[in-house]
């Protein structure tokens, strides 16, 4: 049987936004494909043995929490870009999608340093960016669409190289300008996407087991499973979210 | 009691004409919308309220301040709504007059709303007291045009991220709401709740706190809902002797020695009676009362206890107090009950992981079988991100699959709701969807028989919305002519 770890990345302080349903739809989706899962979850001050885990889950965290988890992570900077290098999967939601990147500077000016594992900045905008969110997914052959909900401050700006999970076909992304969303580097995703994302997405949650067993030269063997209800959410929410009527009784004046 | 007339500057009676034609103005404008939206079966407490608020920005403040007793503002995340009623219901029984915005219209337009609703077309204002809840992010700015004579604040959690972002942002708006009570005012602090009752005391102002002293069982709920893991002095971590529910307790900070502070008003004994309602012993300096309450669950202790403990600061007498409370219905949509051909209907709103996980709480100490209806939507007041319901413990569900007997899902969210259950263990095969919430009532009920109980779990918007569909079937009445 193929088998998982999934380093689950300060659960006390990451959860902000519903991350307990990523990790929800990581553990039962594994299990109804027929995928072992073990959840390692790590605290602020362990070790973290990067060569054992396969896919890093990473939240979204308060500021106090968030800067608690930057400057613990920072210990660990080279392990795990050395793992990230080497293909390990990583799935980091709002503030920790931000964390990735080289800085952020917050709304007062303050500059916090990043992992530098993927080319990116973050700078604090005047308005929070708030509302559901539909992105195409172009990398993916045929293209995919994410469905979720977005609230950050933080206008995230890409790199040349560095790929976009996705084109923003309703809502903000990244910063609300370039219609770009999220970043994917190697195995690594990271997005502003919460809602929570993966049980609306099968099919990024099913990616991302893919991917966390290709780094350990296993083969994902799919089983056929009834994602009806899944995908009912997944399209009610593309009809809300470019519901004029819906969006006008969801937002604020 | 004291009686405050004479402490509040009575623009009512402003001299200045241009104000004075203002505030009646206003007070015609909002007085004809209520009227017309109540025409219309809605009972609007948004419009009317936003409309005079344009044409009289001082509005509430000079109708509050008509009220010779003064007002009493009530927030905090969770329980605003029960701890207002219950205060005036003491009150009430007390012998005064109160307004009261009893629909849980709380932000600074619904609080409007509600003062217009009572004052007269000349702008006279009937009453004693003003008993108003009020939204934690509008709670600074109504605490400025209100100078409330009393504050209850019940607690902080994490709530609709959507609206106010973190939860220090909660605090801060709550503390910078405290600040600017008029100094001869008093508050009301629930002790067990370290984020809130850290909170600096303002001088000349009198501090009440209250709180639990009980063994309560512990569960096996996963998702606590604490959300405050660290001192609010020094950061660090906060350790609990005991946790009644989410960050609610007894703590201590192992590093700077901050800890609970022995309440004023004590809940020292609490019995539950067969039918699951709580007899309670409340415990201050040199007396104890002995109350019977017909609310369900814990976090209805903390309710309980925050109205007391304002009866105490207002000198209310303790047969006032348990004659009141002993009389006190669920207010609007928190487990309110209706019957309908012998089945029973019990609304309970959901709005936050930590009351929606004290609501599944409440519904799994049941005895009988289990059939609930969760309603979501995700318009403004509902939330408009549905995340939260991932931080709700709805697992535990699918531990007491022989007693979950039907669970149907309905609302804009229906969908999300449906996913969720999944995850948490059902057989989408063994529950309904139905977006349509009439609709889904119906369903609901076919799936009961004769002498059954359905819960119905919805948030803000669907709880009006399910509220009304009851009326029409001649259930309850709409809460503007209660």
């Amino acid at each position: 049987m193929a088998i998982i770890r999934i380093y689950h990345l300060y659960p006390a302080h990451l959860n902000l936004y519903g991350d307990r349903g990523n990790m929800l739809a990581l553990c039962r989706r594994a299990e109804w494909h027929g995928i072992d899962i073990e959840v390692v979850p790590v605290e602020p001050g362990g070790r973290i043995n990067f060569s054992c885990c396969d896919l890093l889950f990473m939240g979204g965290g308060q500021d106090s929490d968030q800067k608690l988890v930057a400057k613990d992570l920072k210990n660990h900077r080279t392990e795990m870009r050395q793992a990230v290098e080497e293909g390990m999967a990583v799935f980091a939601v709002c503030g920790s999608y931000q964390l990735l990147g080289y800085y952020y500077t917050t709304g007062r000016g303050e500059k916090i340093g990043g992992l530098e594992i993927a080319e990116f900045y973050t700078e604090a905008g005047p308005k929070r960016l708030i509302g559901n969110a539909v992105i195409n997914c172009s990398l993916w052959n045929p293209p995919k669409t994410l469905v979720g909900f977005e609230n950050h401050a933080g206008k995230t700006y890409l790199g040349p190289n560095l790929q976009p999970l996705g084109e923003v076909l309703v809502g903000y992304g990244n910063n609300g300008a370039d219609k770009k969303e999220g970043a994917v580097y190697k195995n690594v995703i990271g997005t502003y996407l919460h809602g929570s994302l993966l049980p609306k997405n099968p099919w990024l949650t099913d990616n991302l087991l893919e991917k966390a067993l290709s780094y350990r030269n296993q083969v994902f063997q799919p089983a056929q499973l009834d994602d009806s209800i899944e995908q009912q959410a997944h399209s009610s929410v593309i009809r809300l979210a470019s519901s004029k009527r819906h969006k006008r009784r969801s937002s604020r004046v | 009691m004291q009686n405050m007339k004479g402490q509040h500057t009575k623009p009512g009676s402003s001299n200045n004409p241009l104000l004075q034609i203002k505030l009646l103005l206003g007070i015609w404008i909002g007085k004809s919308l209520i009227a017309l939206t109540r025409v219309f079966g809605r009972g609007g407490t948004t419009l009317p309220g936003r409309m005079a608020l344009k044409v009289a920005p001082r509005i509430s403040s000079s109708l509050a301040g008509l009220l010779p007793e003064g007002s009493l503002i009530v927030t905090g995340t969770n329980g605003k709504t029960t701890t207002s009623a219950l205060i005036t219901g003491i009150l009430k029984e007390a012998g005064y007059n109160c307004v009261h915005n009893q629909s849980g219209s709380n932000m600074s337009w619904g609080v409007a709303s509600a003062l217009i609703a009572a004052s007269s077309w000349t702008g006279h204002m009937p009453g004693d007291f003003a008993v108003i809840e009020v939204d934690e992010g509008a709670f600074p700015k109504v605490v400025q045009s209100i100078r409330p004579r009393g504050i209850i604040i019940t607690n902080i959690f994490r709530d609709q991220l959507d609206r106010y972002g973190e939860i220090d942002h909660i605090r801060d708006a709550i503390k910078s709401g405290m600040e600017s009570q008029p100094e001869y005012g008093f508050e009301v602090l629930n002790a067990d709740d370290p984020s809130l009752i850290s909170i600096e005391e303002n001088c000349g102002k009198k501090r009440w706190s209250y709180g639990l002293e009980l063994n309560l069982s512990t569960d096996t709920f996963e998702n606590t809902g604490r959300d405050i893991k660290t001192c609010p002095i020094c950061n660090e971590k906060l350790a609990y002797e005991k946790i009644f529910y989410a960050h609610l307790g007894h703590y201590h900070c192992l590093s700077c020695g901050y800890k609970r502070k022995e309440p004023d008003v004590k809940l020292t004994d609490c019995k539950t009676s067969l039918d699951g309602k709580p007899l309670l012993q409340i415990t201050l300096p040199g007396e104890e009362i002995k109350v019977n309450s017909p609310l369900m669950g814990n976090y209805n202790l903390y309710n309980l206890l925050a109205a007391i403990t304002c009866a105490k600061a207002l000198n209310i007498s303790n047969p006032d107090i348990a004659v009141a409370l002993e009389k006190s219905i669920p207010s609007f949509g928190r487990m309110e009950l209706f019957e309908l051909d012998g089945k029973t209907i019990i609304i309970a709103l959901i709005k936050n992981p930590v009351g929606a996980n004290e609501v599944l709480r409440t519904i799994l100490g049941q005895a009988d079988k289990i059939n609930i209806l969760v309603t979501i939507n995700d318009k403004i007041a509902d939330g408009t991100d549905v995340s939260w319901l991932w931080d709700v413990d709805f697992e535990q569900f699918s531990s007491v699959k022989d007693k979950l007997s039907s669970v149907t899902v309905s609302g804009l969210r229906a969908w999300d709701m449906a996913v969720r259950f999944k995850y948490a263990g059902l057989d989408p095969a063994k529950f309904k969807i139905e977006e349509n919430t009439a609709e889904a009532i119906e369903v609901a009920l076919e799936q009961i028989p004769g002498g059954g109980k359905l819960f119905i779990l919805p948030t803000y918007t669907a709880m009006l919305e399910i509220r009304s569909i009851l009326n029409k079937k001649g259930l309850g009445k709409p809460y503007w002519e209660e």
